[in-house]
């Protein structure tokens, strides 16, 4: 079918073609533009969450309640040791006290720190994989042979709320993206209806000379075609000047509130590829439109 | 001999309003020629549109070069449309197509090259006179250019059966007698032809050329037996 947009140059001024005066380029160029912003953003998403989720879920924290300083101090160190030789832990990294307080301090405040309020002694480990609910389970008899009062918080059960709302951002952003193509399609529908009443008068004659319905349906899938590879072209590049643009603006924030939220490159790929499909679609949705209107003629 | 176009018993209605044509059965023969005349109204243009394929009729059975035209499936309509060459009374040019291009239309939708095309055109165009406006769109020309211009699309592919409505009431006399005299050509390689004209005096003109009248949607030879003219009874008529 689409060999059919290679047409000969006198067949194609059965319709004449005039590609910027009409407004169906610029509504392609616009609602592409839309549905790559969306598709981008998706894609990031995406790639976010799968990164951080993945990273983030082989992660844990063990936490040894112990009021006494030197005591807490000496489990800290007995348990970094224990899970140095741990089977699937990959790193091990004790949390200082000064960077617990550190953490604490917004929470709780220096004066009440001062106060010598008891922290537990933190350490951070990751694991080979996510640890699932019997391997924490083994993990934590273990550690409470070393220290008994020893909690666990694997980071994926408090990372959980967030992934959901990504995972509902994601669907949404698949759910604008599959409406802006039906919106796409429905405008090719509606341009190709309107081209076909508008050379009826030239169908009725090809038709009349022996010309078969794919003969005039090609006519048309050319037009619509080379009206969507312009409005794409044109939505791509804006697309992607927004997009660099925020790239920009994202690289130059604060790192740690935007680590991992980047476009990946793959991404890009797949932007480039939405306008050629969106292409194809509309090619096959003229032809469609055309043969089927053809049909009630006879 | 076999036919190439058998009416039997045919109606055509628009809608739910009354038959415009009545109970036409007719036998048209390769190589002949047909006038078709009657009163504005009679259902020439109706009869043409059976002919060329446009409609299909309410009632009753056509056979086109041996087959059953009305059952004939949708896909196989463009194959016998590209036997019949068609003049329309309003001429029907593509208004945004050079003559060169209107002419050649035909070819190319039977897919003719163009290396092949090319030579066949310009001969058409030279023998309707119009060489010269080979570039020049439908509105550009007179109407009895345009007339021209579509009597020579419809003849251009040799079809087997040629239908032309009214195609000498745009041109002078002389033009119109050249014209006839292409169709009588076409006519004596083989093709059938019919034309429907209001003007009684061409029918002196093709010698051995038949005669259908036609009068409220009735052929006033319900059976079928031409007659040749010209005829003073008929020229009167």
């Amino acid at each position: 079918m689409l060999l059919d947009f290679a047409l000969p140059a006198h067949d194609r001024k059965l319709i004449p073609e005039g590609r910027l005066s009409g407004p169906m380029p610029w509504v392609i160029a616009i609602m592409l533009f839309l549905t790559l912003l969306v598709a981008a953003a998706g894609l990031t998403l995406a790639d976010a969450a799968q990164k951080g989720g993945q990273d983030l879920s082989r992660q844990v924290t063990v936490q040894i309640i112990e009021t006494d300083p030197v005591e807490r101090a000496n489990k800290r160190a007995e348990v970094t040791r224990y899970l140095r030789k741990f089977d699937g832990v990959t790193s091990v990294k004790p949390v200082s006290d000064t960077e617990v307080r550190k953490l604490l301090e917004p929470v709780l405040g220096v004066d009440i720190l001062d106060a010598d309020v008891p922290v537990p002694a933190l350490v951070d480990i990751r694991l080979n994989q996510a640890p699932s609910a019997s391997t924490l389970g083994s993990l934590r008899s273990s550690l409470r042979r070393v220290a008994p009062d020893v909690r666990l918080d694997p980071h994926s059960s408090w990372m959980a709320p967030f992934y959901r709302l990504m995972n509902v951002l994601l669907w949404l952003a698949g759910t604008v993206f599959l409406l802006l193509l039906v919106a796409t399609s429905a405008v090719v529908i509606l341009a190709v209806r309107s081209t076909l009443n508008t050379h009826r008068g030239t169908i009725e004659i090809m038709h009349l000379m022996g010309g078969t319905d794919v003969q005039a349906a090609r006519l048309f899938q050319r037009r619509v075609a080379l009206d969507a590879l312009l409005g794409g072209f044109v939505g791509f590049c804006a697309a992607a000047f927004i997009m660099v643009t925020l790239g920009n603006q994202f690289a130059a924030a604060e790192p740690s509130l935007l680590s991992g939220v980047a476009f990946p490159l793959y991404g890009w790929v797949i932007l480039a590829l939405i306008p050629l499909a969106v292409t194809a679609l509309a090619m096959l949705m003229a032809r469609f439109t055309v043969i089927s209107a053809l049909k009630k003629m006879l | 001999m076999q036919s190439v176009v058998e009416f039997d018993n045919v109606g055509l209605r628009y809608g739910t309003g009354a038959e415009t044509l009545t109970d036409l059965s007719f036998t048209l023969f390769p190589g002949s020629f047909y006038f078709m005349t009657g009163a504005s109204g009679a259902g020439k243009t109706s009869l043409l549109k059976l002919l060329y394929l446009a409609h299909r009729p309410s009632r009753g059975a056509i056979r086109m070069f041996g087959q059953d035209a009305i059952t004939l499936p949708r896909n196989r309509l463009p194959g016998f449309r590209r036997r019949i060459g068609v003049v329309f009374q309003d001429f029907r040019l593509v208004p945004h197509l050079s003559t060169f291009d209107n002419i050649a239309l035909p070819l190319r939708i039977a897919g003719i090259s163009e290396r092949e095309l090319r030579g066949p055109v310009t001969e058409m165009l030279a023998w309707i006179g119009l060489t010269e406006r080979a570039d020049a769109r439908p509105a550009m020309l007179s109407g009895g250019e345009q007339q021209r211009v579509a009597i020579a699309r419809a003849v251009i592919g040799r079809p087997e059966i040629l239908v032309a409505d009214e195609p000498t009431g745009n041109v002078d006399p002389e033009m119109a007698l050249r014209l006839l005299q292409l169709f009588a050509a076409l006519n004596k390689l083989g093709t059938t032809v019919v034309v429907a004209t209001h003007d009684i005096h061409l029918l002196q003109e093709v010698e051995g050329a038949q005669m259908m009248q036609l009068d409220k949607g009735r052929l006033s030879d319900p059976t079928g037996s031409l007659r040749h003219p010209p005829k003073p009874l008929i020229l009167k008529n």
